[in-house]
């Protein structure tokens, strides 16, 4: 009966160490299911603060970037006004604005009644030349007009005034009378030029010819030329 | 009568009180173990109310099964399989099976020492 004692006692007594050896494995070894999820929420915080930081850096050096563009182009700002400025200027030199003003605007016609009352004389007598128009507008250009146009083109330094058959070419687009020049300029002095010169002497001729004076208040409004310049064969010297 | 249960907390208490760990890699092999021993124990209790106890081969057949599944471990950690978990599957099997058998062998013998009569 006692001879089973022994041996089982033994075995037991393995089984015991050996329960407790593996119990405090899994103790100390093993977190827990809290501790993991503890250990893992800790390394996405860990995570997610690298990612910050790092982002941060990021932010800090587009911002010293921006800092630096923003200096160089305050460095350059007046100069991009002060070319802005010239480039403007020459524009409006160069009659490519539309540009208003105190000016004269003068209107001239073909003598048609003075046509009927002598229908033997020569016809050209009694209608407006491209001469006439070109002697008036070298005439305001003489009274410093600043800005001159005929039927709505604006003269500029390439502008041709001549006449093809029956039509006057301005800016190669064809005018027919009534033929309508206005000029920003000094209208007094613009007027006295005229009354001295080519207007007057339609004037006298019986040509239907007026003017009309425009002031600060009413401005004269001229269209900017609308073509384009060529240089082809010049270079600068 | 009381041995093996004194036997049983003298083992706990040596257990805890030495300061040796076993590395964690080996907490598969503690574990076939640990399943091992407890096997030979119940194994032993039921040979014994079976009358058919023999201390060697109750000794044998714990070392024996410890090797065995220790080496199945350690086959299935070159290969990749975890073996180690039919070692724990058997070892689980019987001792369900040892307990039953004890439980069965108590609840009849505890029967037939109440009343004789009723066999």
């Amino acid at each position: 009966m006692r001879k089973w004692i022994l041996p089982i006692t033994f075995v037991c007594i393995i089984s015991g160490l050996l329960l407790a050896l593996q119990f405090k494995i899994q103790a100390s070894q093993t977190p827990t299911p809290t501790e993991q999820r503890n250990e893992i929420l800790v390394g996405i915080i860990n995570n997610l603060e690298n990612e910050i930081s790092t982002y941060q850096e990021r932010i800090a050096e587009i911002k010293a970037e921006i800092e630096t563009i923003e200096d160089v182009t305050a460095s350059y700002q007046d100069d991009i006004k002060y070319l802005q400025q010239k480039v403007q200027k020459a524009k409006l030199q160069a009659g490519l604005t539309n540009v208003k003003g105190r000016g004269i605007r003068i209107t001239l016609d073909d003598n048609k009644s003075g046509l009927l009352l002598a229908p033997n004389d020569d016809p050209n007598r009694y209608i407006i030349h491209y001469e006439n128009i070109l002697n008036i507008i070298t005439e305001l250009k003489l009274g410093r007009a600043e800005a001159i146009s005929v039927n709505g083109q604006r003269i500029v330094s390439t502008s041709e005034i001549r006449c093809v058959g029956n039509v006057i070419l301005v800016n190669t687009t064809r005018l027919a009378p009534p033929f309508e020049i206005k000029a920003i300029g000094d209208p007094d002095r613009l007027e006295e030029i005229l009354l001295a010169g080519e207007y007057d002497l339609l004037k006298s001729t019986g040509f239907p010819v007026s003017y009309e004076k425009f002031t600060e208040e009413t401005p004269l409004e001229i269209p900017a030329y609308t073509g384009t310049f060529q240089f082809n064969y010049t270079t600068l010297n | 009568m009381w041995m093996p249960l004194l036997g049983l907390l003298f083992g706990a208490i040596l257990g805890s009180a030495i300061s040796f760990e076993i590395p964690i890699a080996y907490a598969k092999y503690m574990s076939i173990a640990v399943l091992a021993s407890l096997d030979s124990v119940f194994g032993g209790i039921k040979s014994v109310l079976e009358d058919r106890f023999d201390g060697f081969i109750l000794l044998t057949g714990f070392f024996s099964n410890t090797l065995l599944a220790a080496m199945l471990a350690y086959l299935g950690d070159k290969l990749g399989v975890d073996l180690y978990m039919a070692a724990v599957f058997a070892f689980g099997v019987r001792l369900f099976q040892n307990l039953a058998t004890i439980r069965h062998h108590l609840i009849s013998r505890t029967l037939r020492n109440l009343g004789p009569d009723k066999r």
